[in-house]
């Protein structure tokens, strides 16, 4: 199981050029919209030509500017679902599912119907016009209607953004259950990281219409190698930088110098730091512990809260002067907040050594 | 009441939404779905019989079909005759002056059908013809009822462009709007009234027809209360 795809294509202001490479494990494509993922995936199934470039698929090449090749939609094999699942409103459910098997015999494609209805459990469904189904049952009859023709590969637009999200938990799960039995490659687009992250082994990260990163998950979570990497990952804090003679770098934008755990080589850049990572503590404990690093004292300028925890807009070393006077977001437990929200400013603020990223430019 | 000319009518009203359901529907799918950067001019050009004078238009079809030129030399050597004030002739006229009335509706409906269902079909596996068999068609049937009642009612009810190329013909080209014309000319009020109650029942219930099953198309799949 193999899709190699490398693809250029201008359009009015945007220029798609993308390079990636996948096997039978899922990967995803990560990107803010407008990052070329979705053209990206319409290029693969056919619905766009590229103006360069290559798509192989298990060595049959589907696509190639250079030899005159551009093997139409119907006839790639592709399982696309779309993000708004394009049900056909005039056909039942079990006509849905049907519609890609019109080539099969009658025999063949009732057997193939009912095995796709049993495994999305859509058995009571089968008689309804998709107008009569919820969101998450739309999606997995979609779903059905893809892998009824049997797909060389999968390709997922965004299969949850249309849903409310108490549904999609489950839904993912399903999905993610579906994706282990089945046998082709699949790509998953989304711009959520969490998805991603739970969905596929391998994720290739969009910006600008351009592969800012790819390779394992962990990997790219871990040491995003560029801003825009670190921001598709959810990194919410950032301050140009640069190396210190002793070492150390200095955080232009935060007004603070921090030690790093790791060389600054490529000097300047940015550091960069997620949002839970930073750890917020009550005043008297910025008074005892000055012996450790990266320690600030800090003021809070705004304060947003979810269920279980709290975002707190900060600012280091002085006063805010209005609620958008603020270096870093710092995101903590509504417990941790309990223990030092009304004792007076400023509070203790760490940027461990170990948790900044420091990003070359 | 001249029950030859309300038949005729019929006939020729028939024939006409006969062959423009045949001829309208690729016109209208290659409107819809072409990407030619010069399509407008096509879209114009179908539109023309709208805003023209119905005498205008018959007046060029007349000529057109006329001895001299090569529509009617083709015809004289394939009939025999040329085509004006025959009902080949007539067919022909009614087919060219309702043709917008046909290919409009049918574009727009195959305009309201959205993109990613076809693309869905594609995706699937499906060729071109059946993806306009069993997405486009059926999605957009409200805009083919409409063509093809509206090019059956227009061409019942038209009248210029009948008298410039048919005449009056009883039997041939006397039309149910050209009867009417007649007995008014000659102060027969209480023929001209009955046909023209006819017509007008006609064109009501035309219109409701179409009316009525473009509720019902989408009522039958989109339609929970």
């Amino acid at each position: 199981m193999s899709l190699e795809v490398e693809i250029e294509k201008k359009v009015a202001g945007f220029q798609l050029a993308v390079e990636f490479a996948t096997d039978a494990a899922p990967l995803g494509l990560l990107g803010p919209s407008g990052s070329g993922k979705s053209m990206t995936l319409r290029a693969i199934a056919g619905l766009e030509t590229p103006d360069r470039g290559r798509i192989v698929l298990n060595g049959n090449v589907l696509f190639d500017s250079a030899q005159k090749i551009n093997v139409p939609a119907r006839e790639r094999r592709m399982g696309l679902l779309f993000q708004n699942y394009a049900l056909f409103p005039h056909l039942t459910v079990a006509e849905n599912i049907a519609f890609g098997l019109q080539h099969v015999s009658d025999s063949e494609k009732k057997r193939r119907v009912a095995e796709q209805i049993a495994a999305a459990h859509l058995l009571g469904l089968v008689e309804r016009y998709p107008a009569k189904l919820s969101g998450g049952e739309q999606q997995r009859v979609a779903l059905a209607r893809a892998l009824a023709t049997d797909p060389a590969a999968l390709l997922l637009d965004e299969p949850f953004s249309a849903l409310d999200t108490h549904l999609r938990g489950a839904l993912e799960r399903q999905l993610r259950e579906t994706l282990a039995t089945y046998r082709g490659s699949t790509l998953f687009v989304s711009h959520n990281l969490e998805e991603a992250y739970r969905v596929c082994e391998k994720i290739v990260v969009l910006a600008n219409g351009k592969v800012a990163a790819q390779g394992p998950k962990e990997e790219i979570f871990r040491h995003p190698p560029t801003i825009e990497v670190a921001r598709v990952t959810g990194c919410k804090n950032y301050s140009r930088a640069r190396r210190l003679p002793d070492g150390s770098i200095e955080a232009t934008d935060w007004a603070c110098k921090l030690s790093v755990a790791q060389p600054f080589e490529k000097s300047p850049g940015h550091v960069a730091i997620r949002a839970h990572h930073i750890r917020v503590y009550p005043p008297d404990y910025f008074v005892a512990k000055t012996f450790r690093k990266n320690i600030f004292p800090c003021w809070l300028a705004a304060m947003t809260e979810t269920p279980f925890r709290v975002t707190l807009d900060l600012r280091i070393g002085l006063a805010p002067s209005n609620s958008n006077d603020f270096h870093v977001q710092a995101e903590v437990f509504k417990q941790e907040w309990e223990s030092f929200r009304s004792l007076p400013q400023p509070w203790a603020m760490e940027l461990a050594a170990e948790r900044l990223f420091l990003l070359p430019d | 009441m001249n029950w030859q000319a309300v038949l005729l009518s019929l006939k020729l009203a028939i024939c006409v939404a006969g062959i423009l359901l045949a001829v309208g529907m690729p016109i209208a799918y290659w409107i819809t779905f072409s990407r030619w950067r010069l399509k407008f001019l096509v879209e114009a050009i179908v539109a023309l019989p709208i805003v023209l004078p119905p005498t205008v238009l018959g007046y060029y079809i007349l000529v057109g079909l006329g001895p001299r030129h090569f529509a009617g030399k083709m015809s004289q050597s394939l009939f025999g005759h040329t085509l004006p004030f025959t009902f080949g002739g007539l067919l022909i006229a009614s087919v060219i002056y309702s043709l917008p009335f046909a290919v409009q509706p049918f574009a727009a409906g195959f305009e309201s059908v959205d993109r990613r269902l076809i693309e869905a079909a594609w995706t699937l596996g499906a060729s071109r013809l059946t993806t306009f068999l069993r997405v486009i068609l059926p999605l957009s049937v409200a805009g083919a009822v409409t063509g093809v009642v509206l090019s059956f009612a227009h061409t019942i009810g038209e009248f210029g462009v009948v008298l410039m190329v048919g005449g009056n013909i009883p039997g041939v080209t006397r039309t149910v709007s050209i009867d009417i014309y007649d007995q008014v000319q000659a102060a027969n009020y209480d023929a001209a009234d009955q046909t023209a109650v006819i017509l007008l029942l006609f064109s009501f219930f035309a219109l409701a027809l179409i009316y009525g099953t473009n509720r019902r198309a989408l009522s039958l799949w989109r339609g929970f209360k």
